[in-house]
């Protein structure tokens, strides 16, 4: 099956596919391990309350972070190396996909049991969290799964869905796309300023339950794997 | 059978034509030369062919059928383009090990006889090769291939006079062993000259010449002498250069019957015109005719 | 190494004649197929064949099936006596026309054959 050949191009740089993520991941646990046993250090208070504000630690992030360039390289990279070769857009989107799966598989995997341990261990023993956070979901593992697989999925196929955009449209579309963001940003800013009660009310819609919190990072996903393979069918090399 | 046919084909990157209204047929198991100024719609109308870019109008087929999304007929089709981007650190060896599964014909003595005779450092990560060593992968992925229609955009680029040479040879051999349509875009055309069965000119995303080599190689003579009385003997023919130095001028004309003759018996040197030269000629013809149009 | 000045398919068929005609392809042996041909000439294997089978044509090289072409026999003779002919053409009428514009005469040109002649 020659879509075959898309994944194997993907592990070419074996660093890039498989050394950088664990190298870069173990590195930031290892920060956040030094930052409990310091904070630790200074009695159970202080102890406790790193436990309650790390919910919000992002280190997770320098696992999580790299994907979305994983998904521009695959569009701005793989696909002009993909059709040179010969391969039809349509094998090369079937390759990538199943490349996306599996990167959203194992390390959804991996994280879903670093926070079991985490949980299990009470954060190492020093009370900290990394896997167990707001990000990959503090409710039961199997949510922590979900969460992570549907979040670095959905992340993959926006990464892809811009490099396409772009790849389509040229430059405009960065323009355009950059314009169109930063108005909703000013729109949402002078809402919470100027509308009363519209603050409190974007609060509780991004306090929503886990349920459709998922919902929304699905369908995220879905349209931007939608959309990128709408475009990916027409876009054409330089 | 015809590798590649097609039918008023049209290529617009926005309001530019860059192909318009090409209508060619080339023939199996042929080294076609695919001749033109920079710019003239060479590399666009490869890349339409095996369905890198998508044709605004028109219609192609290779190998008998639509090229563009056609997996059965582009695993059958190799094209090495001058300008392929390669990703971040791969490496020749890379590249050729997964080209090695996407072409069925693939010959893997021959790629690492090339890289052998081309040196190529395969460990090298691609981006730091020379140009020269850049174009080489190419003509290794190209030859190792095996592809029935096999397309070559500038493989020369960058390459010394022994690694062209090389090139040449092995092209030749691997040909003459396994016939297969070649389709060379060159500005060497001197050095290819004898390998092309077949020549199209393109000049302004236009067919200027389609027609076989030999033709091509006799279709024009070049008469030389005192300028007046190569004035008198070009008349009102045909004229593709003229060139006066003081007292004596060089004339290329068209080869028409007996012409040849007619100018010795009139005095005058005669010379062939090489396809080099003749091409030329042709492509400032043409030049000249769309001034004069406009 | 060819003729340019002609054809390439003629130039090599006419170098073919050459080695027939000063023994270098004596009769009844091969001749280079087209391949190797191609390879040496450094010409496409269509013009290398179109020339071979020109001189097949004309009687010079005959086909042994699944062996390759030959000099056939009394190729010598064929190749020399067609020579011949063509060196009237391509010589003694260019000679007379230059013998003629520098006011030789036919007898002074006999002449100065007959001087050039090695012995």
């Amino acid at each position: 099956m020659r879509y075959r050949s898309v994944i194997d191009m993907h592990v070419v740089n074996r660093m890039q596919a498989f050394g950088w993520p664990p190298v870069v991941g173990a590195l930031s646990l290892l920060l956040v391990l030094a930052i409990g046993a310091i904070v630790g250090s200074q009695g159970p208070d202080a102890r406790a309350g790193m436990y309650e504000g790390m919910t919000w630690n992002g280190a997770i992030f320098a696992v999580l972070g790299p994907m979305i360039g994983y998904g521009f390289t695959s569009m701005g990279q793989y696909f002009p190396l993909a059709l040179g070769l010969g391969l039809t857009r349509r094998e090369f989107a079937t390759g990538v996909s199943l490349v996306f799966l599996g990167n959203a598989a194992v390390y959804s995997a991996v994280i879903t049991f670093g926070k079991i341990i985490e949980v299990a261990t009470g954060g190492f023993g020093l009370q900290i969290r990394f896997f167990d956070v707001f990000y990959t979901g503090t409710g039961p593992a199997w949510q922590t799964l979900v969460q992570t697989f549907l979040l670095i999925l959905g992340v993959l196929f926006l990464g892809a869905a811009i490099t396409a955009a772009y790849l389509r449209f040229g430059q405009p579309f960065l323009w355009i796309a950059g314009a169109v963001l930063s108005m909703l940003a000013v729109a949402i800013l002078a809402g919470i300023v100027l509308l009363d009660g519209f603050g409190r009310g974007l609060l509780e819609l991004l306090t929503m339950s886990w349920g459709p919190w998922m919902a929304v990072i699905a369908v995220i996903g879905a349209a931007s794997a939608g959309i990128w393979l709408l475009l990916v069918r027409r876009t054409q090399t330089r | 059978m015809t590798a590649v046919q097609t039918r008023s084909l049209t290529k617009h990157f926005r309001d530019v034509a860059a192909i318009d209204g090409v209508d060619l047929d080339l023939d199996e198991g042929r080294v076609h030369g695919l001749l033109g100024r920079n710019g003239a719609g060479k590399t666009t109308l490869m890349k339409l062919l095996t369905g890198q870019v998508f044709a605004t109008s028109g219609q192609m087929r290779v190998l008998g059928e639509a090229p563009v999304e056609n997996a059965s007929v582009l695993a059958r089709t190799c094209f090495i383009q001058e300008s392929q981007k390669y990703p971040d650190g791969f490496r020749p060896r890379d590249v050729l090990r997964i080209a090695e599964g996407l072409y069925p014909a693939w010959d893997r003595e021959l790629a690492r006889e090339l890289i052998g005779e081309f040196r190529l450092p395969e460990k090298r990560p691609i981006a730091k090769l020379s140009r020269g060593q850049l174009s080489a992968v190419g003509i290794i992925l190209g030859l190792a291939s095996r592809a029935p229609v096999t397309f070559f955009d500038e493989p020369y680029l960058g390459l010394d006079a022994v690694a062209r040479r090389l090139f040449f040879d092995r092209l030749l051999a691997d040909f003459a062993e396994h016939p297969r349509t070649v389709i060379l875009s060159t500005h060497h055309i001197d050095e290819v000259s004898n390998l092309l069965e077949h020549v199209v000119l393109l000049d302004g995303g236009r067919v200027v010449i389609d027609a076989e080599a030999e033709e091509l190689q006799a279709a024009a003579i070049e008469v030389s002498g005192r300028a007046e009385e190569v004035r008198e003997f070009v008349g009102d023919a045909d004229l593709l250069h003229l060139q006066e130095i003081g007292a004596l001028a060089t004339a290329a004309v068209h080869a028409d019957r007996g012409r040849a003759e007619r100018a010795r018996a009139a005095g005058l040197q005669v010379a062939p015109v090489s396809l080099q030269n003749y091409i030329v000629h042709r492509t400032n013809t043409a030049v000249e005719q769309t001034a004069a149009i406009s | 190494m060819l003729d340019e000045s002609k054809p390439l398919f003629i130039a090599v068929a006419d170098q073919i004649e050459d080695g027939v005609l000063d023994g270098t392809y004596p009769e009844e042996t091969p001749v280079p197929s087209t391949n190797e041909l191609a390879a040496f000439l450094r010409i496409n294997p269509a013009t290398a064949g179109k020339g071979l089978n020109r001189l097949a044509d004309a009687g010079v090289l005959v086909k042994r099936r699944g062996v390759g072409m030959f000099v056939a026999p009394g190729a010598t003779d064929l190749v020399r006596r067609r020579r011949r002919e063509d060196f009237r053409q391509a010589y003694i009428a260019p000679l007379l026309r230059e013998a003629d514009h520098l006011g030789l005469t036919t007898q002074e040109l006999i002449t100065m054959l007959t001087e050039e002649a090695p012995r």
